[in-house]
């Protein structure tokens, strides 16, 4: 438990250091700070719609799964690739620990960058005063969607070189497009989830949220397809050769 | 480790690696016991799958690998007796000497990482640079880190693939007191190079993979016994090289004799005859002999040997 830690810990570091922490910081914060701030400047309008509509419009669909697959697909497959994973697997953890430390510090990554900007763009927006519940729903929503999103990105890391760029893919293609079209496919969707999760907190004082999912078809979907997808993650990593 | 004294540390059992139409190595059956043995082949024979099987990074398509009497798939506890240096450079750039150190020395659940990460950087040397970071240092640096990180534990068997790729003399003859040490203290050190004077200097018993196939293994003059037949290298300088030659080349033993100035190269058969002989020529004929050495002692000899054998 001890040293599985240590590779949460050590994978943590890796990930929130340098470069590529700085532009995903960036490429977050800047289209969703600046809107709440020239909505709050202008002075006029429902916060609550306001946030509402930049969480389901920009978080859930873009930037949600960017920034989870992002640091998912970096956080093992990248390493395995690279070799660097030797010095995490040539020691007494098993591969399982090692699989669950890596996932644990990809989601914590992804929350830490994405939880207090949602929170800062809904408290300067003026939202967060007038509606808890819509933070606290989209705080829920996007933890929720970043366990899912993890997993999926661990997955596809260990099968994939380009994981991410086919993560983005099926966002785009069936989150995006064939939802719409066919929105029974949205129990296969990670923003269904989400969704199912988000209007379920905002139900009681919150604005009005239509999910296609209700709450708890959305959070046992939500448990099935990540632990599938660690189980078969989990699979790959102890039988896979390591070049 | 649980084990008698006589039981292999290492043994592989008729392991095969293939990957699609491609053999990497086929048929591998070898023991390894306490002490350094030397693994050698060209580029290309199997020596970084042979090592990454034993080490479990890669599944033998058949056969079977045994560490300390277990197989190690499955069974990730053996690895608190096993440090390796894989090949490549697979080190994280942004960690420090010590920090890559301690987070091996973490890893493996060490009560007193901080000590043992130091005392290991001590061992390979690298004091100076404990607070430098990885992307900062030289090739021949970052491998004596990898070393640091492969012994903080202080491992019972230690793999060591091409680990003195980069270093530089003064370091080279530093890690080879080390590699001593630690076999004349009981540690299992497999270490593969394909700068054969290195292994040489390193260990007594060697394996010689060529083509996936373990060509041939045991006591470096064992091997070297098996060239008893083989023409022999003798390199002469001498003030009269070419009148030497002419005497040389008369002797039955002798198979080639080339000269250029004053440097004449003998291929004979028997070391001991032209010996006897050289000096007698080259009193006869007032000639001076500057040097007189055999160069097939060498590794790189029995390895060409081994090589153009099969």
């Amino acid at each position: 438990m001890r040293r599985a830690w240590v590779v949460c810990r050590h994978a943590l570091g890796q990930l929130l250091s340098g470069r590529r922490l700085l532009v995903i910081v960036l490429l977050t914060a800047i289209p969703l700070l600046l809107p709440a701030m020239l909505f709050a400047a202008r002075g006029e309008g429902d916060a609550a719609d306001f946030s509402l509509g930049l969480f389901r419009n920009l978080v859930l669909p873009v930037l949600l799964p960017v920034v989870s697959l992002a640091f998912a697909t970096h956080a093992l497959g990248a390493e395995v690739r690279d070799g660097t994973a030797t010095n995490l697997l040539l020691k007494p953890i098993p591969r399982a620990a090692i699989l669950a430390a890596e996932y644990l510090a990809a989601v914590l990554a992804a929350l830490v960058v994405l939880l207090p900007l949602v929170a800062a763009s809904q408290v300067i927006a003026g939202s967060a005063g007038s509606s808890s519940s819509l933070l606290v729903g989209s705080l829920a929503a996007t933890t929720v969607g970043a366990l899912v999103y993890g997993a999926l990105g661990l997955l596809l890391s260990l099968f994939i070189g380009r994981a991410l760029l086919v993560g983005l893919v099926y966002t785009v293609l069936w989150e995006g497009a064939l939802v719409s079209v066919a929105p029974s496919a949205s129990s296969l969707a990670v923003r269904g989830y989400a969704e199912g999760v988000l209007a379920a907190v905002t139900a009681q004082d919150g604005p009005a949220v239509s999910a296609r999912l209700g709450p708890v078809s959305a959070i046992v979907m939500a448990a099935v397809v990540t632990l599938l997808a660690l189980v078969f993650a989990t699979r790959r990593l102890s039988r896979m050769d390591i070049r | 480790m649980n084990q008698t004294a006589s039981s292999p540390v290492v043994e592989l059992r008729h392991v095969s690696k293939w990957y699609g139409d491609v053999v990497a190595v086929a048929d591998l059956s070898f023991e390894l016991y306490p002490g350094i043995t030397g693994l050698l082949g060209p580029n290309g024979a199997g020596k970084t799958t042979t090592l990454k099987a034993i080490t479990g990074l890669l599944q033998p398509s058949q056969g079977e690998v045994l560490l300390f009497g277990r197989p190690l798939i499955g069974d990730p506890m053996l690895y608190r007796a096993i440090g390796v240096v894989p090949d490549g450079d697979r080190l994280y750039p942004r960690l420090t000497v010590r920090s890559y150190a301690r987070l091996h020395a973490e890893l493996q659940g060490l009560e007193h990482p901080a000590a043992a990460a130091d005392e290991a950087i001590a061992r390979v040397g690298m004091e100076a640079l404990a607070s430098r970071r990885l992307s900062g240092l030289s090739k021949g640096e970052r491998q004596r880190t990898k070393v640091a990180g492969a012994i903080v534990h202080q491992p019972s068997l230690l793999i060591l693939d091409e680990p003195m790729t980069g270093m530089d003399p003064g370091q080279r003859a530093r890690f080879i007191e080390l590699v001593r040490a630690l076999g004349q203290a009981g540690v299992t050190v497999l270490v593969s190079s394909h700068i054969l004077g290195e292994v040489e200097r390193l260990a007594t018993q060697i394996l010689v993979l060529v083509g996936g196939r373990l060509a041939a293994s045991g006591d470096f003059h064992a091997i070297r016994d098996l060239m008893a037949d083989q023409p022999r290298t003798v390199v002469v300088e001498a003030s009269g090289a070419r009148q030497l030659a002419a005497g040389l080349i008369t002797m039955p033993t002798t198979v080639a004799v080339e000269v250029d100035g004053d440097r004449m190269q003998a291929r004979t058969r028997s070391v001991e005859a032209f010996a006897t002989e050289l000096p007698r020529l080259a009193q006869e004929q007032g000639v001076s002999l500057r040097e007189v050495r055999t160069t097939d002692e060498s590794l790189e000899q029995v390895f060409r040997y081994l090589v153009g054998r099969r």
